[in-house]
């Protein structure tokens, strides 16, 4: 080994505290970034292996009834490569000893061979025998959430009949790799599951022989022009057989939901570690700066030895190189095994038969690279103004630094100032740019701590909007097909029940020009109180005008405003389309829907006064015996708890944001201290000797300790504000990455989380300062009579 | 302010006493002995010059006078307190009253004024001087407001000792004083130095390889490998003005 390069590791070795603390900022980025590149990229690449291998479909429609022989006609379709046709029902399903209500579909299977289309992926047990009718398969979650096992049985309710269903087998499909019900946001697999049938056993007992319900297909190839080409074509073929219009694969349920959760981890996966990395890179180089100007002398000496610039700029280069390695290493080594926890979380959520791990190398490159060239740069700034210097001046120390009086001073605060306040406050002002950029540095720890907790803040936020504000039923009942008005006297009469709300929805395309967009119209009383629309400020919206309200982002969608006139198609018989006025935008936060007061609606589909469903409040007493007395009603297609889905979110919360929030605290926490201890340490080793020489004319240690200290709280408190100020504008723009049809998250920050916030800065502060007060108690007091600076 | 102090009498009590003082460096695998055996007083209001190459132990010796460093052997007491037994709180409260300490590279900081720096110490002394007065008194009246790096460094080094003295100590330890100056701005430094010995009665001892400097003392010590080679006493002072070397 060379004698430059020992000199190196000993160098090192003497500040190791230091750079641990900057290696392991500079792993946090590079951790978080593996993470997120990791989740992302393993996520990606599985479910493209997912799609392919099970041969998931590029086109969705369901229909009423189509005869069997229409299959030919779609196939024939330009375009079009394979079609899979299957019969597909809503049904109530019923488990032995459980008593809250489930919703299930069973879906088709075909009765020889396996599916061309929409295969699924069988975990555990057979495929079905197509000879016996009780058999089925059943979604991995469900078969969890319930404990099922092969050779278990359930009942399917059709028609208020009780189908027994035996279990052969345990599968997952491309088509539910997020398996949510109508109308929910998480999957609830205690409260909705999938089941396949063979074809001939299920059209049979659905009254579908001869026909299908349901369609999929694959393109040659999927541009968005044919793709556009083939839905009109298919819609046409299934018009009159009551189609409800196709879907492309982006708007399909699961696929759609997944690829929402890809662009978050997209978005999110480079902005936070870029914070981190340019944190880290900044401490590197006022670390380096520093350890630069300390050994001028040597480096004077080593020119006059002989050494070259350039060999000398290699030596703290390398300097940099090696903690930036080292921070890449940790940080690489714990993002890896972070993205596995972290898989492992939305395997909970997002199912596949499958996983491919796939960290992109050339992101983490990138992020490493970006560090390095960082760091040199720093190092080279740092070397350069030494070595530019002849040996013989260098040799000498550096001209007295120049102090002036503080413009707090000036401004008539000195009398009142001790000698040491007033060192403090000389030091700091001294270098405004470094305090500056220390405070901003400290400032990021606390505003990074701001944003994990708030993002809980604004879930639960959500959440109490959403349950509290909005939906304020026990319970929702749906039917198979609109029944008459007269059904909510029938349900208020039921022992139990304490208010009824009809619901209407219908399934309708809207239209403006070339922009179009599938979705619900849902139809609500002026006066309800059970579900209502409420805007971002919650208050409740009056529908009490015809036409169409549309939620802000919606409307911004299809470019229409208040006054607007939209198509509507409207997917029911026939598909008529008419033109309805564009009334109001509201700002809600859950989902992208279209309301419309229950009168207008009815009008507009012309036809009976019929709902879809209704909104029940309840007595919680009552609940058990009313869920039996439910699922035996014919007409009744499902029951959806309040309660339960809540619970459910809440678990699914805690379960995926609790580690993103640890996540984020353990690196915040490391920010933190990193930042505070390197000022600390800096700052020490800047003014060892002033303090030295205080404790040889007899300050005591503690007086000491609070000069340097002083210094310290006062970059650390004032870094507290604008560390929340960061925090609360890192958060707002946070939210406005997430914003999706899924959800806009409220930016709400609990004052708890300002308080947690400014702890673990302050906490950061006392731990770093304890550790700096280690150190000044081993000055050494004699050596400072003996040397100039 | 002129706070006149008695003539010293010609042999006061001892303010230290030094007796069998060794002090011993290990140095990785080698001990290398900075003072062997050494027995010293130093009398109330006396200027002593320790004069010595260097490595001669002398300023192991002013170290330990200080209360910056402690024996390894041997007993050393001020006034009635034992300096050798003391912890690091009570040497911490010995130079907060009792020592004023001037340092061959002044050691002010350089973010505090020239009267700041000496308010450093008066803010935490029991009795001290006005900070405008201790700095009279070393001829720097004019030059209260600048700051460190406006000042020569024989200014530098009265600033030191106007913040030394400022505390009225019992004793003022100076080590190497002039080392850092030219002949004429040392001979200014010297020139306080006599001031504060002969206005204030501060027993001073100066530390210095310079043997020109001992004309000025009432008391020469010469060290050489760590014991004491030779201790005169100076039949008459000659004034710091006169000193050339």
């Amino acid at each position: 080994m060379r004698a430059l390069d020992r000199k190196l590791l000993r160098d090192l070795w003497n500040v190791r505290s230091q750079v641990l603390a900057i290696a392991l900022v500079v792993s946090s980025g590079i951790a978080l970034l593996v993470m997120a590149q990791g989740v992302f990229g393993s996520l990606l690449t599985t479910r493209d292996a997912y799609y392919t291998r099970y041969s998931f479909a590029d086109v969705f429609a369901g229909a009423k009834r189509v005869p069997n022989w229409i299959e030919e006609r779609i196939a024939a379709i330009p375009g079009v490569r394979q079609v899979q046709t299957r019969v597909v029902v809503s049904v109530s399903l019923d488990v032995p000893e459980v008593t809250d209500p489930i919703n299930g579909r069973l879906i088709s299977l075909p009765d020889r061979g396996r599916p061309a289309l929409n295969d699924v992926a069988l975990r555990r047990g057979r495929f079905l025998d197509p000879d016996r009718a009780e058999e089925a398969l059943v979604g991995e979650r469900f078969a969890e959430a319930h404990g099922l096992d092969l050779g278990d049985r359930l009942f399917a309710v059709i028609n208020g009949r009780r189908q027994p269903l035996e279990i052969v087998g345990v599968a997952l499909s491309p088509e539910f790799v997020y398996g949510i019900g109508p109308g929910e946001l998480f999957p609830d697999p205690k409260h909705f599951g999938f089941l396949w049938m063979t074809r001939r056993h299920l059209a049979t007992a659905f009254e579908m022989e001869g026909g299908f319900n349901d369609v999929a297909l694959t393109l040659t190839d999927r541009s968005p022009s044919l793709e556009r080409a083939v839905i009109v074509e298919l819609d046409a073929i299934l018009d009159p057989y009551g189609g409800l219009g196709a879907i492309p694969r982006a708007d399909q349920t699961s696929n759609w939901y997944l690829q929402n959760e890809l662009t978050q981890l997209e978005n999110m996966g480079l902005l936070v570690p870029l914070i981190f990395i340019a944190v880290a890179t900044f401490l590197l180089n006022v670390v380096l700066r520093r350890t630069v100007a300390v050994q001028r002398e040597q480096i004077a000496a080593l020119k006059a030895l002989g050494y070259s610039n350039v060999r000398l700029g290699v030596h703290y280069v390398q300097w940099a190189v090696v903690v930036v390695a080292l921070g890449a290493l940790l940080g690489i080594g714990a993002g890896l095994l972070l993205a596995e926890a972290m898989l492992g979380l939305y395997m909970e959520y997002f199912r596949f038969p499958l996983l491919i791990y796939n960290v992109s190398a050339s992101s983490i490159l990138i992020a490493v690279g970006v560090s390095l060239v960082a760091a040199t740069v720093g190092a080279l700034g740092a070397v350069r103004s030494v070595v530019s210097l002849p040996p013989a001046e260098a040799m000498r120390p550096a001209a007295p630094e120049t102090f002036r009086v503080s413009l707090f001073e000036r401004l008539g605060a000195r009398r009142w100032l001790s000698q040491p306040a007033r060192m403090v406050l000389r030091n700091l002002s001294r270098r405004p740019v470094r305090a500056g950029l220390s405070i901003v540095g400290i400032a990021f720890a606390g505003a990074i701590m701001v944003v994990g907790s708030a993002m809980m803040d604004s879930m639960d936020e959500l959440l109490e909007v959403q349950f509290n504000i909005i939906q304020r039923q026990d319970l929702s009942v749906s039917f198979f097909e609109p029944v008459e008005r007269s059904a909510v006297h029938e349900l208020a009469a039921l022992s139990g029940v304490l208010q009824v709300e009809p619901t209407n929805g219908i399934a309708a395309r809207l239209r403006n020009g070339h922009l179009q967009k599938q979705t619900a119209i849902q139809a609500l009383a002026p006066d309800a109180r059970l579900q209502r629309v409420v805007d971002v400020d919650y208050r409740a919206i009056r529908l009490d005008r015809p036409g169409l309200v549309l939620s802000t982002l919606l409307a911004e969608q299809l470019q229409v405003e208040p006054g607007d006139t939209l198509m509507v198609e409207i997917m029911e018989d026939g598909r008529p389309v008419r033109e309805v006025v564009l009334t109001d935008t509201v700002d809600d936060l859950l989902g992208v829907t279209a309301y419309m007061e229950q009168e207008s609606l009815r009008r507009l589909v012309r036809r009976d006064d019929t709902i879809s469903g209704a909104m029940l409040k309840i007595d919680a007493l009552a609940e058990e015996r009313l869920f039996g007395l439910l699922k035996a009603m014919p007409a009744v297609a499902g029951v959806t708890l309040r309660s339960a889905a809540l619970e459910n979110i809440q678990t699914y919360m805690l379960d995926n944001m609790s580690m993103m929030m640890s996540v984020n605290l353990l690196f915040a926490v490391i920010i933190a201290f990193g930042v505070i201890y390197n000022t600390a340490r800096i700052s020490l080793s800047e003014t060892s000797r002033e303090l030295a020489s205080l404790r040889v004319i007899g300050f005591t240690r503690g007086e000491i300790s609070s000069i340097l200290l002083g210094e310290l709280g006062i970059l650390t408190v004032a870094s507290i504000p604008l560390g929340l100020l960061l925090g609360y504008g890192m958060i707002a723009g946070v939210m406005s990455a997430f914003e999706s049809e899924l959800f806009r998250l409220p930016v709400v920050v609990d004052p708890n989380t300002f308080l947690v916030s400014a702890a673990t800065v302050l906490g950061s502060m006392a731990v770093s300062a304890w550790t700096v007060r280690r150190k000044l108690h081993e000055l050494d007091l004699v050596a400072v009579l003996k040397t100039r600076e | 302010m002129a706070v006149q102090a008695p003539a010293a009498p010609p042999h006061p009590a001892p303010v230290f006493a030094m007796k069998g003082v060794t002090k011993v460096y290990v140095m990785g695998e080698v001990e290398v002995y900075a003072l062997r055996g050494v027995d010293l007083e130093l009398h109330e209001g006396e200027f002593t010059v320790l004069l010595g190459p260097s490595g001669s132990g002398k300023s192991t010796l002013l170290n330990i006078l200080g209360g910056l460093d402690r024996p390894t052997a041997g007993r050393v007491t001020y006034r009635e307190g034992d300096l050798s037994e003391a912890g690091e709180r009570a040497l911490t409260r010995y130079r907060r009253r009792h020592v004023g300490f001037v340092f061959q590279f002044y050691n002010l900081i350089p973010s505090l004024t020239a009267r700041e720096n000496v308010a450093l110490v008066t803010e935490i002394a029991g009795d001290p001087l006005a900070p405008e007065d201790a700095l009279a008194l070393v001829g720097l009246k004019y030059r209260l407001d600048h700051f460190p790096s406006q000042m020569s460094g024989g200014e530098q080094q009265r600033v030191a000792i106007a913040r030394a003295i400022a505390k009225r100590p019992d004793v003022l330890l100076c080590d190497e004083p002039t080392g850092a100056l030219d002949i004429s701005t040392g001979i200014a430094v010297l020139g306080a130095l006599e001031r504060v010995n002969s206005e204030l009665g501060t027993t001073t001892a100066v530390i210095t390889h310079n043997a020109a400097i001992s004309a000025m003392a009432d008391r020469v010590i010469s060290l050489a490998d760590g014991q004491i080679t030779s201790d005169v006493r100076n039949a008459t002072k000659q004034p710091a003005a006169t000193i050339e070397w």
